[in-house]
């Protein structure tokens, strides 16, 4: 869920169309046309990203008339559903994945459920990566992966990939370094352990 | 009891409010004393900075250690970019980090003859927070117009390693040779465990967003700072990496420079310093039993400091954070995102954060970066509508100030902490060096626990940590005195 009351605004004078701010808005809001950039006003989370990047100091934040809420309520889609793809990503429905707008993962699943089929999708909907844009790209790869979904790339750098996870770390890796203070199969345990927890909380049974 | 220690000044930042809005700070209060770290612990090493000629001390030490560093991978025709992070630059008010950068700068220039060098200086997650301290210490025009801010939503280039691909930033390997300028605060040890310390920035600032999320989502609690070392070690950094200098730190200051081809073997030192010296000062803070905090620094919420540990090491001081049998801390970003929509932690064993902080004056800290986690689970007071408002328009922070009441004055958030906490005992978070700023009943409980915490980290915790990690310091003792 996202409140979003900013939007970004751009100086026309200052822009020189170097396309940075399109390469890294996470919901595909800015396009370079005829040199400058513009703002898509639906698509705007008012994330900072481009903001904070343009090398001209072209772009300021202002507030928006009327600030609205981007949200996908969990509860219009198949619970069974959102299990069954958390489970496979290894998750908790009820985790966060994105701390900054306070997402959790189930509404990220009822996003790619509805329809949303790319991280960007995933963003417009729910908000996540509108907030610090740095800590929740794998949450949304990792839930998409679950469901089956290859996302396209977007043509700027909003991300390249999913990463590995601590389940990829081959035995061979585990025995060199476990001495070293890398606890993985203890980290796997409690990580294994919170994405079961899901079913037995909600029947107020804690493992 | 000593005269309060002053608190480092406000800083102008579009990541806080303006100096002119901090009207007062909570060590102008008479009940505040220092106490200082030496009283406490009168073992702790001896520093260069702060102090008399400190940055010319800084300056020398830079030249001494890069003596015993082999360059002569560096040619005279050749690129290095010295890599640094924001960080360094909260540490002593930053000129002693820009005193380091420069004189790295001018000992390559000297020993190799490459003019070619540049600096790129990542950053957390406020993306424009180097570019103005390059501004303000002059690094761009040292730099010959070749320094830089990176941020993590810059162009990336993959980086093949041992568990997969990761990203890093183009700009970070841009050149032949790369050379790691850091510094061995321990900082925050609830994400790195004070495992890899050394390592950390190879898969923070100087990484992709895909790789810093695979940090604090895809490796656990404990396996986290395992992506920096895989990134380091993968041909690709092999091929560029050159050396590594850092500050050495201690909670007093900067107690000298340390220099390696090697970087494992500069991590396993820092990480018993680390362990050591830190290692006292957070174990002391979890003795306190009530207090009030003060946030009082120019620094995201988290990152406030007090006898060089941050606000987050004391959120998580009810707890032992280096015991790496502890699985999650009281704070970090898994702890948060485990916690369900109804506030009840989905791993029941999971610790409250610190109960001891009956309540926070956020009297001066700043915004860019995830908080509401703090204000959510301590009752907060803000002081003054202009830092509540910079809050409310944060994207970081859209629920900070949903959870916390505002003052209009840090009078009145005083009182109104003293009233609704019924204790006496403050601590302040306001950066003062060589000590902590405390109210009088706080430095005699600090004062009578530092005996028993000296002897029970010396005596049974510091060799658990050392051993959880691997190190045997009388090995690293003797490897050390053969290199030197
Ligand atoms: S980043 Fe700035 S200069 Fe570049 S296109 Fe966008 S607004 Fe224009
Ligand atoms: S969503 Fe973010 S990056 Fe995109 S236009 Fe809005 S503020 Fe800029
Ligand atoms: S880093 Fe990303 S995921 Fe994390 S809180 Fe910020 S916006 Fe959300």
């Amino acid at each position: 869920m996202r409140l979003v009351k900013m939007i970004a605004q751009v100086d026309m004078d200052g822009c020189i169309g170097c396309k940075i701010c399109e390469r890294i808005c996470p919901t595909l809001a800015m396009e370079v046309v005829e040199g400058k950039a513009k703002v898509n006003f639906e698509l705007c989370l008012s994330c900072g990203n481009c903001q904070q990047r343009c090398p001209e100091e072209a772009i300021k934040m202002v507030k928006r008339e009327k600030p609205f809420t981007v949200f996908v309520d969990p509860e219009q889609v198949d619970k069974k559903e959102i299990e069954r793809i958390c489970a496979r990503a290894k998750m908790n429905p009820e985790q966060l994945a994105c701390y900054c707008t306070e997402t959790r993962v189930k509404e990220v699943v009822a996003a790619i459920l509805l329809g949303a089929d790319t991280p960007e999708k995933i963003s417009q909907k729910t908000g996540i990566r509108t907030g610090c844009k740095v800590e929740c790209i794998q949450p949304a790869l990792r839930l998409l992966e679950a469901a089956d979904i290859k996302p396209e790339r977007p043509e700027g750098y909003q991300w390249y990939g999913r990463t590995p996870t601590i389940w990829d770390i081959t035995d061979e890796i585990k025995e060199l370094y476990s001495g070293r203070g890398f606890y993985f199969d203890a980290d796997i345990e409690l990580l294994e352990k919170i994405a079961r927890q899901k079913e037995n909380h909600e029947e107020g049974k804690n493992e | 009891m000593n005269k309060v220690l002053n608190p480092i000044p406000p800083r102008r930042s579009q990541y806080g409010v303006d100096p002119g809005f901090v009207k007062k700070r909570m060590a102008e209060y008479p009940e505040m004393k220092a106490i200082y770290l030496r009283e406490l612990f009168p073992e702790l090493p001896q520093v260069i900075f702060p102090g008399e000629n400190g940055l010319d001390k800084v300056r020398q030490a830079v030249h001494k250690e890069l003596e015993k560093v082999d360059m002569s991978m560096i040619g005279p025709e050749d690129s290095v970019n010295i890599c640094a992070s924001h960080h360094g630059f909260t540490l002593g008010g930053g000129e002693p980090y820009a005193e380091l950068l420069k004189a790295i700068k001018d000992v390559i220039e000297e020993k190799t003859g490459t003019k070619n060098i540049r600096l790129r200086a990542g950053v957390g997650l406020r993306f424009r927070e180097t570019e103005e301290y390059i501004k303000s210490f002059g690094l761009d025009e040292y730099f010959d117009g070749q320094a830089k801010g990176v941020a993590p939503v810059d162009e990336g280039i993959p980086i093949e390693t041992e568990i997969g691909t990761l990203y890093g930033l183009k700009s970070i390997y841009d050149a032949d040779w790369i050379v790691h300028a850091h510094n061995s605060d321990v900082r925050e040890v609830h994400f790195h465990r004070q495992v890899d310390r050394a390592v950390k920035p190879f898969a923070m600032s100087y990484a992709r967003i895909d790789t810093r999320s695979t940090y604090h989502h895809n490796l656990g609690p404990r396996g986290a700072n395992f992506t920096a070392r895989a990134i380091f070690s993968s041909d690709f950094v092999q091929s560029k990496f050159a050396f590594t200098a850092i500050l050495e730190m201690s909670p007093l200051g900067i107690i000298g420079v340390d220099a390696d081809n090697d970087l494992y073997s500069l991590n396993d030192r820092i990480t018993v310093s680390g362990c050591q010296n830190y290692g006292k000062v957070m174990t002391l803070l979890g003795e306190i039993d009530e207090c009030i905090v003060g946030l009082d620094f120019p620094c995201p919420v988290p990152y406030v400091f007090a006898g060089g540990v941050i606000y987050a090491n004391f959120v998580g001081a009810n707890v032992d954070l280096f015991d790496l049998d502890n699985p999650l801390p009281p704070y970090t970003w898994y702890t948060e995102a485990f916690y369900d929509s109804k506030g009840k932690p989905l791993f029941k064993e999971t610790p409250p954060p610190n109960p001891a902080i009956k309540m926070v004056v956020h009297n001066y800290a700043w915004a860019g970066y995830p908080s509401a986690f703090f204000s959510e689970h301590i009752p907060t007071i803000v002081v003054g509508e202009e830092q509540a408002n910079l809050f409310r328009e944060d994207p970081q922070n859209l629920s900070y100030m949903k959870h916390s009441v505002i003052a209009e004055s840090l009078d009145a958030a005083m009182a109104f902490a003293y009233r609704g906490t019924g204790t006496d005992k403050v601590i302040v978070f306001d950066g003062a060096a060589g000590g902590i700023n405390v109210s009088k009943s706080l430095y005699e409980l600090l004062k009578v626990k530092a005996p028993e915490v000296k002897t029970r980290v010396d005596e049974k915790l510091f060799p658990k940590w050392l051993k959880q990690r691997g190190i045997n310091p009388e090995e690293l003792n003797k490897k050390n005195e053969k290199c030197r």
